[in-house]
C-alpha cells in the first residue's frame, strides 16, 4: 500500500470533524473522492498530506508512518494542490512552477538546467506553456489553477492529492487535467463533485457527515440508494451510444 | 553537457561575486558620506587618514579632536545606522513574508515598542547591566509584544484572508499603543529618570550616544541575523500561497516560522536596545526592493538589507543636517519619507485585489 489511513479522527474545539476513516490506497490508482458539502473531503485530503495532525489514528506513506518522517521526505513523496490558495506577491507564473522543487533543493543541490527541464515539463503539461512571464494576479480562475497543478508536477511526487481539481476549468481543461492525471504513472486522490467524472475513476470513496462511507469500484459504488442518501437527489441511469452510463439528477419533490 | 553547466555555475559564481563587491561598494560610500557630512563638515581626506591611522597604523598628522569627532562618533554612528537599517528592513520582509500581509512590519507590529519597553524594564529594574542585558530584555519584550498581537488578531477572529490582514494591523496598533505608554509610565515614574533616555528616545530613535561598544553588538546582529533570513530563503519563498501550502511543498512550516520570526525578533530588539525605535524602514524598503528585484527571496533579502542600510545612514545624515545646530530624532525622517511611502502601498495593494 502506497498511501494508508487508519482509524483517521479529527477534531476542533471539541467538535468532532472526521471520525474512524480507515482507507487504502493502491500503487498507481485514480481514487476519487466524492460527498455533499462539508462532508470532510477537504479535511480528509489535508490529513493525508500531513497538514492537519490526526486526533486520532495514523497516515502511513509506503508502509512508514508519516508522523516520523521529515517535511521535506513528505514533499518529496507526496504533492497536494489546495481547494483554494492565492497571494499578494506579483510573482509570475515561472515562480509559482519553481516553488514545486523547493523540497528537491538544499546548500548542497542547488538550482540546475534540470529543475529548469522540470518546470518547462509541467507548465506544457497544464498547457500553460506560452505563459511563463505572465504576472500571477493576471491570471484567471482557471489559469491560476492549472498553474497550481504544474507546480504539484514540478514536485515529482509518487501521490498526488487534488481538491476539486477541475473547478474553476473549462470543459476541454477539466477533461484534460484529468485525462493527464490518470495517465501519469503516479497514484492520484482527487476530490470531485462532478459524478459523471467520478465514474471515470478506478475507484471511489464516499464522503458523507465526516465519515467514509462506502469505497469501491464505480459501478459497486454509484447506485441509485446511495446518491438519493448521500446527496439527497433522485438519479437515473442513461445508456450513451457508446455503451457507457451517464447520470442524471432530479431533485426531490 | 557537464561543460555548459560548469561553465553556467562559473558565470553565476563570478556575478554573485560582483553584485557583493558592488553592495560592499555602495555601503562604504554611504558610510563615508555618513561620517563626513554633518554639522562641521569633514572632508573625505582626512576621514581616509583618519581610518588610515586606526585601522592600518598609519601616522598623518591630524587635529585629535577632528580625529576623534571622526572615529568615535561619526563612524560609529554611520556603522549602527547601516546594520540597523538592514536589520529592519529583512525583518520587515520575513513578517510580510510569513503573515502574507504586505502592511506588516516591526514598528507597525508592535514589536520595536515591545523591545523598548523590556529595555526600559531592564533599565529601571537594574537587572544586570551593561548592553547585553538591556538587548535580552528588548529581545523578551518584543516577543511578548508579537504573541500578545497575535494572540489578539486570532480572538478577533483572525485566520487568513484579507479581513485578517486588516485585523493583525489593528492589533498591531493597539500593541504599539500599549507599549508605547507602558514605556512613558515606566520612565516617567521611575525616581532615577537620569539613568534612562528620554521618553523621546525610546519612541523616535536616536543615534546620538552610540558608541564603539555598540558596534560590536550591532555588527555581528545584523550580519548574523541577515545570513539566517537568506540561509531559508527558498522557504520563505514557499509561504507564497499560505502555510499549508508551504508544508505541502517539503517545508518544516513551524520550525521555519519559529527561526525567522525569532531571528526579526532578535534583530529588531537589539537595534531598539540601541538606537530606540525606529518606524517605516521594514515596510517601505522592502517594498521598494520588490519593486526592483520582484518577491523571490534570494534577490528580494539582500537587496532589502542593502537598501535598508543605505537608506538609514542617509536618514541620519539628514536628522543631523535639515534643522542646523539641532538633531532631529531619526525616525522623525523615516516618518517623512516612509509615511507618503506606505500610502503610496496601500494605494498599490488595493490595485492588487
Ligand atoms: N478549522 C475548522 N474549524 C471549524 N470547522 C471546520 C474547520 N475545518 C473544517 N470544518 C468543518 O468541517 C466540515 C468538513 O469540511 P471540509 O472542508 O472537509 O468539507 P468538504 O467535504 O471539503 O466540503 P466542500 O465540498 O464544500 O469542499 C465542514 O462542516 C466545515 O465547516
Ligand atoms: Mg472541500
Amino acid at each position: 500500500m502506497i498511501l494508508t489511513a487508519e482509524k483517521l479522527g479529527w477534531k476542533v474545539r471539541g467538535i468532532s470533524i472526521l471520525q474512524n476513516v480507515s482507507l487504502d490506497v493502491e500503487e498507481g490508482e485514480t481514487l476519487g473522492l466524492i460527498g455533499p458539502n462539508g462532508s470532510g473531503k477537504s479535511t480528509l485530503l489535508k490529513l493525508l498530506a500531513g497538514i492537519l495532525t490526526p486526533s486520532s489514528g495514523h497516515v502511513s506513506l509506503q508502509g512508514q508512518a508519516m508522523a516520523r518522517m521529515s517535511r521535506r521526505q513528505v514533499g518529496q513523496t507526496l504533492a497536494f494542490v489546495e481547494q483554494q490558495s492565492d497571494t499578494f506577491e506579483r510573482l509570475t507564473v515561472r515562480d509559482a512552477v519553481e516553488l514545486g522543487r523547493t523540497a528537491w533543493l538544499s546548500a548542497l543541490r542547488p538550482w540546475s538546467a534540470e529543475d529548469d527541464r522540470i518546470v518547462r515539463e509541467a507548465l506544457r503539461q497544464v498547457d500553460m506553456s506560452g505563459m511563463e512571464k505572465r504576472s500571477w494576479h493576471t491570471l484567471s480562475g482557471g489559469e491560476k489553477q492549472r498553474v497550481h497543478i504544474a507546480r504539484a508536477l514540478a514536485q515529482q511526487p509518487k501521490i498526488l492529492l487534488l481538491d476539486e481539481p477541475t473547478n474553476h476549468l473549462d470543459i476541454q481543461h477539466q477533461l484534460s487535467i484529468l485525462g493527464l492525471v490518470k495517465a501519469l504513472p503516479i497514484t492520484s486522490v482527487i476530490a470531485l463533485h462532478d459524478l459523471n467524472q467520478a465514474m471515470t475513476c478506478d475507484r471511489i470513496g464516499v464522503m458523507s457527515k465526516g465519515t467514509l462511507l462506502a469505497v469501491g469500484t464505480p459501478t459497486e459504488i454509484l447506485t441509485l440508494d446511495l446518491i438519493r442518501d448521500v446527496f439527497g437527489v433522485t438519479a437515473r441511469f442513461i445508456r450513451d451510444t457508446d455503451g457507457s452510463h451517464l447520470i442524471r439528477f432530479q431533485s426531490i419533490q | 553537457m557537464t561543460d555548459i553547466t560548469v561553465e553556467r555555475d562559473r558565470r553565476i559564481a563570478t556575478r554573485r561575486i560582483s553584485y557583493l563587491l558592488g553592495s560592499v561598494f555602495l555601503l562604504l560610500i554611504a558610510v563615508a558620506l555618513g561620517v563626513s557630512v554633518g554639522e562641521t563638515s569633514m572632508p573625505i581626506h582626512l576621514v581616509g587618514q583618519t581610518l588610515a591611522n586606526k585601522i592600518f597604523g598609519a601616522s598623518y598628522v591630524l587635529d585629535p579632536i577632528d580625529a576623534g569627532i571622526i572615529w568615535n562618533y561619526r563612524l560609529t554612528r554611520a556603522i549602527v545606522a547601516a546594520c540597523c537599517g538592514a536589520s529592519l528592513a529583512v525583518s520587515g520582509v520575513v513578517l510580510q513574508a510569513m503573515l502574507r500581509n504586505a502592511l506588516a512590519d516591526p514598528y507597525i507590529l508592535g514589536i520595536s515598542a515591545g523591545a523598548s519597553t523590556g529595555a526600559v524594564t531592564v533599565l529601571i529594574l537594574g537587572i544586570g547591566g551593561g548592553l547585553l542585558s538591556l538587548s535580552i530584555g528588548a529581545f523578551a519584550g518584543s516577543l511578548v509584544a508579537f504573541l500578545l498581537v497575535i494572540m489578539l488578531a486570532r480572538a478577533a477572529g483572525g485566520g487568513v484572508g484579507i479581513q485578517a490582514t486588516g485585523l493583525i494591523i489593528l492589533a498591531g496598533i493597539a500593541g504599539s499603543q500599549l507599549f508605547n505608554a507602558l514605556t512613558s509610565f515606566i520612565i516617567t515614574r521611575s525616581a532615577n529618570a537620569e539613568q534612562v533616555r528620554g521618553v523621546m528616545f525610546w519612541l523616535m530613535g536616536n543615534l546620538s550616544g552610540v558608541r564603539w561598544n555598540d558596534v560590536l553588538l550591532a555588527v555581528p546582529i545584523a550580519i548574523v541575523g541577515v545570513c539566517i533570513c537568506i540561509w531559508h530563503r527558498r522557504a520563505l519563498d514557499a509561504f507564497t500561497f499560505g502555510a499549508d501550502s508551504a508544508a505541502s511543498l517539503g517545508v518544516p512550516v513551524r520550525r521555519v516560522q519559529a527561526i525567522v520570526i525569532g531571528t526579526a525578533a532578535m534583530m529588531t530588539a537589539v537595534m531598539v536596545s540601541i538606537v530606540g525605535s525606529i518606524g517605516f524602514v521594514g515596510i517601505v524598503i522592502p517594498h521598494a526592493a520588490r519593486f526592483l528585484v520582484g518577491p523571490r527571496h534570494a534577490r528580494l533579502l539582500p537587496v532589502s538589507a542593502l537598501m535598508g542600510a543605505v537608506f538609514l545612514v542617509f536618514a541620519d545624515i539628514g536628522s543631523r543636517v535639515l534643522v542646523p545646530n539641532q538633531v532631529l530624532p531619526i525616525g522623525v525622517i523615516t516618518a517623512l519619507v516612509g509615511a507618503p511611502g506606505f500610502a503610496l502601498i496601500l494605494i498599490r495593494g488595493r490595485r492588487i485585489r
